[in-house]
């Protein structure tokens, strides 16, 4: 657990300070995204986590132990910090950039190079071709994901992922997306993940942490979030498509019928859809058919109806709620 | 006044190649004392803290080297004397300036997010220095080295006007005596050693260069 109390910071030379009396917590093994607008603090915020910047005021705790009583390379060692510019050593290839941190740690060389060669798999760069490369024959999408598996390279408890997806194409990031989630099922990291893109945060966050101008704006689960925005500034930033990014959200369990009679369903593939499936993978199966109704199945088994008019009522509580 | 090529082998075979220890531990032993103090120096001002000092030691070490060597030697004959050491002290005090220069450029312009990194993983800032810094400047306090090299083979000449002998003695002869033929044989060995030494440095540099670089300059 990482808790920012009553944080400060301002740079020389700047007005308006990075970062304003900023109070957090972010939980552990959970993904907390920090979203805003450029220039709003986001970096400044991870940098101070493993002291590359130190607040003028307030305190920061890892796990109830003040950072400021830590020697900073090694509470650094223990911090996977996957960097905005991603920052790559240019003398050392691949393979050596990954084992950085390993290798400051004084692992064993085997392990280390077995190490590598899973992070590279697990991040699409297969091993035999990219091991021995050096940084700048690489694309910039390809080496974002060597500075990610830079970051989880000594398996530390607590990630600061900034940005670690921009420069990757959009079927990339996708898949990236997928396989951190899945990832991130098993291993529970404690996960500072900073993006300006506020439909990979709800994608990706347990908690979503909104920032304008150095202050925190808001904070809650996506769906608090999305459902309650607490002004315009986060009504903005979530857009104007905020209904289809709710239903994108919620399963079809979640709003399904249990009780409906299934009897007299069509016993055809194209009426039904799987209860973990978003919403609005329903809707378009509804679209596509013609229909306005599905069937929700769990393992094949039907569980129940989703109903547009169902749908929409959802729609409507949660449009009335924000009045 | 006629060339006389007799004379003028004569102090290409026999007389010229005598100088040449002299001249190279003229030569080499102010290179070796100014990378000792102006990398060290280098390193220091690029901290983070004393960059503000970078400016002022640049300026000390341009100083250096407006000042002509034997201006130097001038200034410092009151406490040091003429003869070898005094030589060594001003050769020496020339070669400082390109070798700061290059160091300091080279340290100071490796990459904000390379550095960053680096700290970023958990490296002490001594790991940076030896491991990251110091790698990737090398090329470039190469280059400083190789030209501080070749000003020194060339202003080492100049160490005879006070007693410090090398290959200036018998260039100053061939001046003293009307003889160009020692002239140009003092000054034939010169451009030699300048080549070669700056040939040998260039082999060395080649393998400091970390691979990405020599991919680069190979492109
Ligand atoms: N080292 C620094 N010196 C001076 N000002 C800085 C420094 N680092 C950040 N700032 C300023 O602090 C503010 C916050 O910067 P920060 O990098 O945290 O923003 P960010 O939210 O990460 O932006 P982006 O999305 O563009 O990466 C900006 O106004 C920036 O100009
Ligand atoms: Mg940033």
């Amino acid at each position: 657990m990482i808790q920012l109390e009553h944080i400060s910071k301002r740079f020389s030379g700047v007005a308006r300070p990075a970062v304003d009396q900023l109070s957090l917590t972010v939980e552990k093994g959970k993904i907390s995204v920090f979203v805003g607008p450029s220039g709003c603090g986001k970096t400044t915020i991870l940098r101070m986590i493993n002291r590359l910047v130190e607040p003028d005021e307030g305190t920061i705790f890892i796990d109830g132990k003040n950072i400021l009583q830590m020697n900073p390379p090694l509470l650094r060692r223990t911090i996977g910090y996957v960097i905005q510019q991603v920052g790559l050593l240019p003398h050392r290839t691949i393979g050596q950039n990954i084992s950085l941190v390993p290798e400051l740690l004084g692992w064993p060389r085997e392990k280390t190079a077995r190490k590598v060669r899973e992070l590279l798999e697990m991040t699409g760069l297969p091993p035999e071709e990219f091991e021995s490369k050096y940084p700048y024959q690489l694309s910039g999408g390809q080496a974002q994901r060597v500075g990610v598996a830079r970051a989880l390279a000594a398996d530390p408890p607590i990630m600061l992922m900034d940005e670690p997806f921009a420069a990757v194409d959009p079927i990339i990031r996708m898949h990236l997306q997928d396989e951190f989630l899945r990832v991130q099922q098993h291993i529970r990291k404690t996960i500072c993940f900073v993006t300006h893109d506020i439909s990979e945060a709800i994608k990706i966050g347990d908690h979503l942490v909104i920032l304008n101008e150095g202050r925190l704006v808001q904070s809650g689960t996506p769906i608090e979030i999305l459902t309650h925005p607490s002004n315009d500034f986060v009504s903005s930033l979530i857009g104007d498509d905020r209904g289809s990014k709710i239903l994108d959200l919620i399963r079809c369990e979640g709003l399904m019928d249990p009780q409906a009679p299934l009897v007299d369903f069509p016993k055809d593939n194209g009426s039904r859809v799987q209860a973990v499936w978003p919403v609005k993978a329903a809707l378009e199966r509804m679209m596509k058919n013609n229909t306005d109704e599905v069937m929700v199945c769990r393992e094949d088994q039907p569980a129940g109806i989703l109903s547009w008019n169902g749908i929409k009522a959802h729609i409507n509580r949660i449009s009335g709620e924000k009045q | 006044m006629n060339f006389d090529m007799e004379l003028f082998l004569q102090a290409m075979i026999h007389r010229s190649p005598g100088y040449i220890p002299e001249h190279l531990q003229l030569s080499l032993i102010p290179l070796f004392l100014a990378v000792s103090i102006a990398l060290p120096a280098a390193v220091l001002v690029t901290r983070p803290g004393y960059r503000q000092y970078a400016a002022h030691v640049m300026a000390f070490f341009n100083a250096g080297q407006t000042i002509p060597p034997l201006a130097v030697i001038a200034v410092f004959f009151p406490f040091l004397g003429l003869g070898y050491g005094p030589a060594l002290f001003a050769l020496t005090i020339y070669a400082l300036l390109p070798i700061a220069r290059s160091s300091i450029a080279a340290i100071s312009t490796v990459p904000e997010d390379v550095r960053d990194a680096a700290l970023g993983m958990g490296m002490t800032p001594v790991d940076v220095l030896l491991r990251v810094e110091l790698p990737l400047s090398l090329p470039t306090i190469m280059a400083g080295v190789k030209t501080a090299a070749v000003l020194t083979v060339s202003t080492a000449v100049l160490a005879a006007l006070v007693g410090g002998k090398g290959m200036g003695a018998i260039i100053f002869a061939g001046i003293n005596f009307f003889r160009p033929e020692l002239v140009l044989a003092g000054t034939i060995y010169i451009g030699l050693l300048s080549i070669i030494l700056e040939r040998l440095l260039s082999v060395v540099e080649w393998f400091l260069t970390p691979p990405h670089m020599k991919a680069a300059r190979s492109r």
